[in-house]
Order: C-alpha cells, then structure tokens, then sequence
C-alpha cells in the first residue's frame, strides 16, 4: 500500500460502517459551520457596511475588482442575506449539490470586503475551510456515507497540515533561533498596546509577567508552541489524533494567556473534529432519526 | 464504502492541494481561506501599531512631542468603545502610505464626528523594538490630530511621512 493510501485509510477509515453517532454528530458539526458561516457573514457585511470607506490591503479576488462597491448600497447586507439563504437551504439539502460553492466563493467575497483594513486575521481559515470541504463532498461525494466521512477526513487533513506549515514559515522566516524568549518580549509588547488601544488600559497577566521576568521561560513557551505546531500532522493518524489535538488546544490556551489572541471557533472546532465523539452518541442512540438520514 | 472511495478521496485533496498552492503562491500565501500562515513568522522584527490619545486639555506646544509609553500623560481613547476594531485601526494608520485628505477624514469617519465633538483626539503611531539584550522600547509619535470636523498633519515631521497629500 503506497503511503498516500495509507493515510486516506487514516482520514476516510473506509472500513468503517456509518452509525447512528456518525449520522448524528455530523449533522451536528454541519450544523455549527453554519452556524458561524452566517455568523460571520453578518458580522464581516454589517462592519463593512458601518466602517470601511477605503481599500488599504486587497486580498483574494479583490486584487481584480475594486471591492469597495461593497462598502455602500447595502452589498455587504444583501452578500449576508443570501449567504443565509443558500446556507440554511444546504443544511437541509435543498437544492442543488453546487450551492455549497456558491456560498463558499459569496464568503470568500465577504472575507475580503471586511478585511480591506490592512489585517489579515486566521481566525476564521478553519469555518472557511470546512464550507470548502462541504461544497467539494456535495459535488463529488454526494453519497449519504461518504459524505461525512470525506468532510471529516479532508478537514482533518487540512488542519494538520495548516499547523505543520505554519511550523515552517517560522523556520523559514527567522530561522531556528525563531523561539528565542526576546521575541516573546516584542509581542507581548505589540499586543499590549492592541489591548490599551482598544480598551484604554492593559495589565499584563501571571504567565505575561513570568514570560517577561525571564528569557528562559519565554523561550520555553515559545518552543512548546512551536514543536506543538510542528507535529500538527500527525492528526492524520486517527489513533494519535485525540493526543495532537489536545496538545493544540493547550497551544491555542497558552497563546490566548501569552499574546491575548482568542480563538473561540478554531479551539471550537477543533475540540469537534479531534475526538471520536460518535463512539460516545452510539452508547446511547442505537438507530438513526430518520430525519438526520434525510438531510444527509 | 471501499477502498475506491479513500483512494478517490485523497485524489480529490490532492487536487484540492494543488489549487491551494496556485492560488497562495501568486497572492503572498494569501487567498482566504487557504494560507501559508506565515502569522509570527518574522521574528524580532520592530513593530508599529496605532493608538488614540484624548489631548483635549494638552497645551499646544506639547501635544505633537514624541515620548515613551512610559512617560505618556494624556488618556488612551478605547477605541473598542466605539465599535472600532483596534487592529483594523491599527492596520488603516500604519499601512497608509499617502495621507490624502480622503484618508485622513476616514478616521474622523472611523469613530463618527458626533463622537468626537468637543474633543480634540490625537492618532498616534506606537513603535516597539528590542534594544539591547533585555529590553523593549515602546515610543510614542503623535501623527493626525483630529476634530469632529478637522484633521491636522504633524508640524515636527517631514512630508515624506505622510506620502502624497492631495
């Protein structure tokens, strides 16, 4: 067996028969990435509509239009409201396979309305990539079974290697002195003045003034994270999944108490797709609600 | 479900993948939602971000000297309070490179002019680097001072700071 297979058995567990908690926890999954996909198409279309008045960064597709036409006339708005629309008529498989895209690409245009501010914030990648993975399983595993399992897997898939990467361009970009503690030091400077700037004061924390008593702990933080980022792959194996995903979660925590960075969707998400939570909804549903089988 | 379908599977990611590729490689690992992210990639770099400070009861002659966070006087505007994302804020004054009169009202239009009235609030740049072994400097330098109708360039720097002004 080639190694691409063996990893697609890891992702896909093709082996595998669909149970009641397979059909039941992906529809609760489906169901929180679009919750926060029209979440944030309202939040990202009222801000522009409310805020924006000039391009400073163009990102995506707006680097070939001018995406400030979506900064007055109400575009933003109505973008959310068919965002809504197509979504909700997703969820419930009503429709066309396709419509899963279009709300992909009306998000992507949204993301990049709302982010013409000069930030690029990552954030939002994961509900981003999960609509992804959803409009690709509609369109080319529209099966009930391997639906599931081909947005589960390939998210999966995903995340690993967004975290293995983000390792890399760190290596790439500074060098392996990149977890020396100062650095720590200049972030934590960087997002103090976010927090003054935003809320006119700013104390630093327990772990922050630990960090900034000591380059050894700030280093050790940072080589934590970093290490933590690097084995972000081995997600791909289903048996150490639970274990990496943990140590994420605790990477995320510490980033959120080090550099005041939340990251509420992403630890979400993460906390959904990184344990086998159907093992536990099969102990006690022992059919599927024929309604779920439906909006498979 | 059978081995076609894992085989399928990691075919359609792989294509996925190459799209991913050809889509960041052209727009600075960039094209949401795929990403490099390349998020605190650059280490050790100085940074500079934006702060609002309320000079309002500021003598004249004080309000445009740069100082160090440390030795600031006068009150930080909390832009959260006023529905302003404080890193959409920081991004717009930071990364601005010609201050054109458009630009320098899209910060009054930023917070609203009712807002502001009655207060004079000044948009200053925050740098912060690491000076020697074991210190950050944080200084502060006053940029855009503005009104509830008027903005104001900062008399102590040179143009060039401020790009084309039309």
């Amino acid at each position: 067996m080639k190694w691409t297979e063996k990893i697609s058995y890891q992702l896909f567990e093709p082996d595998r028969d669909q149970s009641p908690g397979e059909v039941i926890f992906f529809k609760l999954f489906e169901l929180f990435v679009i919750y926060y996909t029209i979440r944030f198409a309202w939040e990202w279309g009222i801000y522009t509509e409310l805020r924006n008045t000039e391009v400073v960064l163009a990102l995506g597709v707006a680097n070939y239009f001018d995406i400030s036409i979506f900064f007055e006339n109400y575009l933003a708005i109505i973008n959310a409201a068919f965002i809504t629309i197509l979504s909700v008529a997703c969820y419930f498989r009503l429709g066309y396979k396709w419509q899963y895209m279009v709300v992909m690409v009306l998000l992507h245009v949204q993301y990049v309305a709302r982010f013409s501010q000069g930030e690029i914030p990552h954030s939002q990648n994961l509900i981003g990539m999960s609509v992804l993975c959803f409009a690709i399983g509609a369109i080319w595993f529209p099966d009930k079974k391997q639906m599931p399992r081909f947005v589960m897997g390939s998210i999966i898939f995903f995340i690993g290697l967004g975290y293995t990467s983000a390792f890399f361009a760190k290596l790439i970009g500074t060098g392996i002195n990149w977890y020396d503690g100062r650095h720590l030091w200049l972030w934590i400077g960087e997002k103090s003045i976010d927090i003054l700037s935003r809320e006119g004061v700013y104390n630093p924390n327990f772990l922050q003034s630990m960090a900034l008593q000591s380059t050894a702990v700030a280093s050790v933080i940072l080589l934590i994270g970093w290490f933590t980022e690097f084995i972000g792959f081995t997600m791909w194996w289903k048996k150490i999944r639970p274990y990496t995903t943990a140590l994420l979660i605790g990477m995320h925590f510490g980033i959120t108490m080090t550099m005041n960075i939340r990251f509420d969707a992403f630890v979400i998400q993460l906390i959904l797709v990184g344990f086998p939570w159907y093992i536990l909804i099969d102990r006690y549903v022992k059919t599927t609600p024929r309604m779920l089988q439906k909006w498979l | 479900m059978n081995q076609s379908f894992a085989r399928r599977g990691i075919k359609v990611i792989g294509v996925t993948l190459l799209i991913y590729a050809l889509l960041v490689a052209p727009h600075e690992g960039e094209f949401w939602p795929f990403s490099i992210y390349p998020m605190f990639s650059q280490a050790g770099n100085p940074w500079t971000r934006a702060m609002v400070l309320d000079v309002t009861d500021k003598p004249e002659m004080d309000i445009w000297e740069e100082h160090l966070l440390q030795n600031r006087t006068a009150d930080v505007v909390p832009v959260g309070t006023y529905g302003v994302d404080q890193i959409d804020f920081s991004n717009f004054v930071t990364k601005t490179e010609h201050w054109t009169e458009q630009r320098q009202r899209a910060l009054i239009h930023m917070f609203g002019s009712e807002a502001i009235a009655g207060r004079r609030w000044m948009v200053t740049k925050v740098r912060g680097e690491l000076i020697g072994r074991d210190s950050v400097a944080i200084e502060i330098k006053p940029f855009i001072l503005i009104t509830s109708d008027s903005t104001f360039t900062n008399p102590n720097l040179p143009a060039s700071e401020y790009g084309r002004i039309e």
